[in-house]
């Protein structure tokens, strides 16, 4: 093996498994039939939408891999993207590959809006107001299924490269680029 | 073998979206029985109205009424009704007998 290169940086890593972390709690607490529950659920979307905050600041700011100007890509590379990947001729892509970019946006704006939808259910002006505990409940379903296809979308891309990517999550390391890798 | 191995992950997304199906909030649970012997949820707000509270939603949770309101001191509440009595049912019951 040729040798690791940096690639995700420590506070781009913290705050994913931060995400994640504040994301899970959410959900376990909706399963819990208690009062201290909902204190719980509350408390983890404030933090999911402080971690969000933190990440956007980043995605203009922060290192090269962590900038939106690096991942995000048009629609039509996208979709030049995809059917390569269908062909199985899709390039490995050193930081975010097209679709992954695009995962990378969708969560963050998803979980932005579940988190502020349970924001507003919680303040006396929206308090019981159908609308948005209902808006709230579809958008957090919602990201779970997001959840469910960002996953299926690492291990798929884990397997074609034949990389760790939860590993390269936790390390910040991976494989440094080969010939016909996208930088 | 490669669609294949695509479609398992693919699977992986969806086995996470029964868990997360909207279910009952279920603080409390009545043994409220058919319908037919529920008094209405405008009674139900009629009452809450005259304690001075401001009734937002009611929704039927778990064989209960709940109700979103403002209390009378302007307070957030979700607070459980038993549909045959209309009497406070405490978070926590199960069954709850009204």
């Amino acid at each position: 093996m040729s040798g690791q290169v940096r690639v995700w940086d420590p506070l781009l890593r913290i705050a994913h498994w931060t995400l994640v972390a504040s994301i899970l709690a959410a959900w376990i607490a909706t399963e819990i039939k208690l009062d201290a529950a909902k204190r719980a659920h509350e408390w983890a979307g404030y933090a999911a939408l402080a971690v969000i905050a933190l990440r956007l600041a980043w995605g203009w700011t922060g290192p090269r891999y962590a900038r939106f100007a690096q991942f995000v890509r048009p629609v039509s590379a996208t979709l030049a993207y995809a059917r390569a990947l269908i062909a199985h001729t899709e390039p490995r892509y050193l930081g975010h590959n097209p679709l992954g970019g695009w995962a990378v946006v969708a969560l963050l704006a998803l979980s932005a809006a579940a988190g502020l939808t349970g924001w507003l259910s919680v303040t006396d002006r929206f308090w019981g107001v159908e609308w948005v505990q209902e808006l709230h409940e579809a958008l957090g379903n919602a990201l779970y299924f997001l959840v469910g296809l960002h996953l299926a979308g690492v291990v798929f891309t884990s397997w074609r490269h034949r990389e760790n990517l939860v590993l390269a999550m936790l390390t910040g390391r991976k494989p440094a680029a080969r010939p016909g890798d996208i930088d | 073998m490669k669609p294949r191995f695509f479609l398992v992950a693919l699977a992986l997304s969806g086995a996470l979206v029964p868990f997360s199906a909207a279910r009952a909030t279920g603080l409390a649970t009545c043994d409220s029985g058919s319908k037919e012997g529920w008094q209405s949820q405008e009674k139900l707000t009629a009452m809450l109205k005259d304690k001075g509270w401001q009734v937002r939603r009611i929704k039927e949770d778990g064989g209960c009424y709940e109700v979103y309101a403002l209390n009378e001191k302007g307070e957030r509440v979700e607070a459980y009704f038993h549909p045959r009595t209309l009497a406070p049912v405490p978070t926590g019951s199960k069954d709850h007998k009204g």
